[in-house]
């Protein structure tokens, strides 16, 4: 049988890549906003995985709107990601140094 | 059974998501993401979450996921230069990456995660009743207010987007079509009384 | 605690101060399309009423009530009242120093105004919010607004820049706070935060898991209060992004994120008090010291405002772990008059400001009590206040934390903060030296700015040494709202 602890490994290894994908690709903006997504697909893991062994709605509810509010989320990164293309003609973030102190 | 389905779902997801933060070029790892969204569908739907995973189908591989590719290909993008520097990465990010792996599972895989110990909920599901219109009986009547907020969310991704986007260039053609429909006959055709014996200086 | 049969019907006037809010907002949207004001005139004004409406709602209708509506998700309280008419007031200031600002440099949008209207919105409803969900969605919709205003500037590579590292690591640190929520809901079979306390209280099984929560959470919550080590978008952000916008990220937001804290720390997880406040400690200590020195060597104002406000967190974060009524109330104190008296010193930035020239550098300083006695009078008001000198309010704000402290038990974090409160004055008092006593490098920037901005401007700097003289009452109010 399915246990709960399947549904937390996986958002637990779902979580740990979405890191890794932060720290490897520091210099490919998009592939950072596809690790964010990786994240918080591991966080709706946990609540579906609680949610069902508890036989409570509030956890699907929670994930209802971290779908919501991450759709959002991507369509704003994705803007300031065109912005910074348009001014920088890369979308390298490793490149980000014109600021320093 | 169930377990085994469940086994082969989840591999494909890992292995999905491992493409995606590993993949070279940004279009492949948008759609192993496609791929690592459908298996986690999958999954939410053996969960019971049938709403959830149809809606995670229909909005992040149907939406989101071609907004994504819609930029990876609108932006001209020089591939061999967001390689460098992977690897220098991959030998820090790599331990990293396994320390928290494992002390995450330590914490959550350890058996400390009993179901038997787990709370009641607030919300406890009814057996009889369907997922959807449970999900749809409580969005609007306790977790209303969220749902408010959830709108306002929507409304602000809506103003920056078209913001930080939208320019107003001189010279780009474009269509009006408030003044395609505004058009009148007597804009377009003009009705000229041509003499009838001038049939010489025309050619 | 409610399930969807017992639904109550929500008492709407309790929650007015949002619900107004958000209705002006669209207003402003609307009356903005349709106006043909190239200054957006109309939206300026609408938007200032709306802050300064919202704010009397609120005090008429939330201070000296505690209850809790649509269904346990919104509380108002007393110092959710304070944090949102502090809030509010600040988001105004805000407004009125940047009108000027942002037209010299085509960023004066109806956007500004609704993004903006919209970043208030989301903290008024992390301030009020009983419940992670409506905590979740507060925070993000104040971080989605911030993140696209400090982008707004499309054609400065250094404001998109900003943005991108701003928004990847909020992003990143909304992830880990919904982790630990996850965590919290799993050990304790709730989103509503009366019960998570309760539940925390008699924690026994799956503790381990639930202070695993915890650790996430705290991480979450630090990266939003730009606390070190989780502080590195914070320079850069306030570098890059225009001054305006800078402004509201380090004022309003900073009290957001003490509401914040106090909602989903403070409140929630108060039982655990023993396990989170050693984390709050490293925090503090780490933002006292890295704040400090680095602050030191900054040439740009915006950039050594950034580097001192870690310390300044670290004020904060040291009155929120002491945890008992005195420390919170401290903190508030300390987190309201801050972010006021820095509101002001963005204000001058602002007034140096002119088209095409940013007065961010500190040699812009130089000799300004020759140009302008008034503003180099206030800013001396201000930067004194921001060392704590006795007598001036940012002492009253240091002296308070300082003694939750020692009462919670951590005097040597007293000694360090006290240490660390000398340096700073360094780096503050080198502002002064330049304003008084140095020669500017050729003309130097003459104040500019409306009418009704220097009168704002000059109120706001007076208000500061007003409450530095009698900080009785507003110390009172912080205090009585924590009262048990």
């Amino acid at each position: 049988m399915i246990g709960l602890s399947h549904y937390l490994v996986l958002g637990a290894l779902l979580f740990a890549l979405g890191m890794a994908g932060i720290f490897l690709n520091r210099k490919n903006a998009i592939v950072l906003l596809m690790s964010i997504e990786l994240i918080l697909l591991a966080v709706n893991f946990n609540f579906i995985g609680f949610s069902t062994f508890m036989g409570d709605l509030a956890g699907q509810v929670f994930v209802f709107f971290i779908l919501t509010v991450a759709a959002a989320e991507s369509a704003i990164g994705l803007a300031i990601m065109v912005a910074l293309f348009r001014n920088r003609n890369s979308i390298d973030v490793a490149d980000l140094d014109t600021m320093k102190g | 059974m169930t377990l085994f389905i469940f086994y082969c779902f989840a591999a494909v997801l890992i292995f999905a998501a491992t493409m995606v933060i590993t993949a070279r070029n940004p279009v492949h790892a948008a759609m192993y993401l496609v791929l690592a969204f459908f298996n986690s569908a999958a999954l939410w739907i053996m969960a019971g979450a049938e709403f959830l995973g149809i809606v995670l189908v229909l909005v992040y591989v149907g939406a989101v996921m071609v907004l994504f590719l819609f930029v990876v290909m609108m932006l001209d993008i020089n591939l061999e230069k967001l390689r460098e520097g992977f690897v220098r990465h991959l030998y820090i990010g790599l331990p990293i990456a396994v320390v928290m792996v494992v002390q995450m599972l330590l914490v959550v895989g350890s058996g400390i995660m009993d179901p038997a110990t787990l709370p009641s909920g607030d919300l406890p599901i009814p057996e009889d009743a369907g997922n959807t219109a449970l999900l749809g009986s409580v969005l609007y009547t306790v977790y209303v207010y969220p749902f408010e907020l959830a709108a306002v969310i929507l409304l602000v991704a809506i103003i920056a987007a078209i913001m930080l986007t939208l320019r107003r260039r001189e010279g780009t053609k474009h269509q009006d079509p408030g003044r395609q429909v505004k058009v009148r006959k007597e804009d377009r055709l003009r009705t000229v009384d041509l003499p009838r014996n001038q049939q010489s200086g025309s050619r | 605690m409610t399930t969807a049969d017992a639904f109550e019907t929500p008492d709407l006037m309790l929650a007015l101060p949002e619900i107004w809010l958000l209705a002006m907002a669209c207003l402003v949207l609307v009356v903005d399309l349709f106006s043909k004001d190239r200054d957006h005139t109309p939206a300026f004004w609408l938007t200032q009423f709306a802050l300064v409406s919202t704010a009397v709602i609120t005090i008429n209708l939330q201070w000296g009530v505690d209850a809790t509506t649509f269904s346990g998700t919104y509380v108002a309280d007393d110092f959710g009242t304070i944090l949102k008419v502090a809030a509010l007031g600040l988001g105004f200031l805000g407004f009125a120093y940047s009108r000027d600002y942002m037209r010299d440099r085509g960023l004066l949008t109806g956007e500004f105004y609704m993004l903006s209207l919209f970043a208030m919105l989301g903290m008024l409803v992390t301030i009020s919010a009983h419940n992670l969900l409506t905590l979740y969605l507060g925070v993000e919709l104040m971080s989605l607004c911030f993140y696209a205003l400090v982008a707004m500037d499309r054609d400065s590579p250094r404001a998109s820049e900003a943005a991108m590292k701003y928004f990847v690591l909020g992003a990143l640190a909304s992830g880990m706070l919904l982790y630990g929520m996850s965590m919290l809901y799993g050990t304790t079979g709730s989103l509503d935060l009366a019960t998570i306390r309760e539940a925390a209280a008699t924690l026994e099984d799956n503790r381990i898991l639930f202070l695993f929560g915890l650790v996430f959470m705290v991480v979450g919550v630090a990266f939003k209060f730009g606390a070190v080590p989780f502080h590195m978008w914070v320079p850069d952000v306030y570098h890059g992004a225009p001054t305006p916008v800078t402004l509201m990220i380090a004022t309003a937001s900073k009290v957001a994120a003490v509401g914040l804290f106090l909602r989903l720390i403070g409140e929630g997880l108060e039982p655990l008090i023993a396990d989170w406040q050693q984390m709050i400690v490293i925090l503090a200590v780490l933002s006292l010291l890295v704040g400090n020195t680095v602050a030191l060597v900054q040439t740009n104002i915006k950039r050594m405002l950034a580097y001192s406000t870690f310390n300044h967190m670290g004020f904060i974060l040291m009155g929120l772990l002491a945890g008992a009524p005195g420390g919170y109330g401290a903190a508030v104190f300390y987190a309201v008059t801050y972010a006021m008296t820095v509101a002001a010193a963005f204000g001058v930035v602002l007034l140096l400001s002119q088209k095409n020239f940013e007065a961010d550098q500190l040699t812009d300083f130089k000799g300004l009590n020759e140009r302008s006695p008034l503003y180099a009078f206030i800013m001396l008001l201000l930067m004194i206040s921001l060392t704590g000198i006795p007598g001036t309010v940012g002492f009253y704000a240091k002296w308070l934390v300082l003694k939750a402290t020692v009462e919670a038990g951590f005097v040597w974090l007293a000694v360090l903060a006290v240490a660390g409160a000398v340096v700073g004055a360094f780096y503050y008092l080198r502002i002064v030296r330049l304003m008084y006593f140095d020669k500017p490098e050729g003309a130097g920037p003459q104040p500019s700015g409306s009418g009704g901005f220097r009168a704002v401007l000059t109120l706001n700097g007076l208000a500061v040494l007003a409450l530095g003289i009698f900080p009785g009452a507003l110390v009172a109010i912080c205090m009585a709202a924590f009262a048990p």
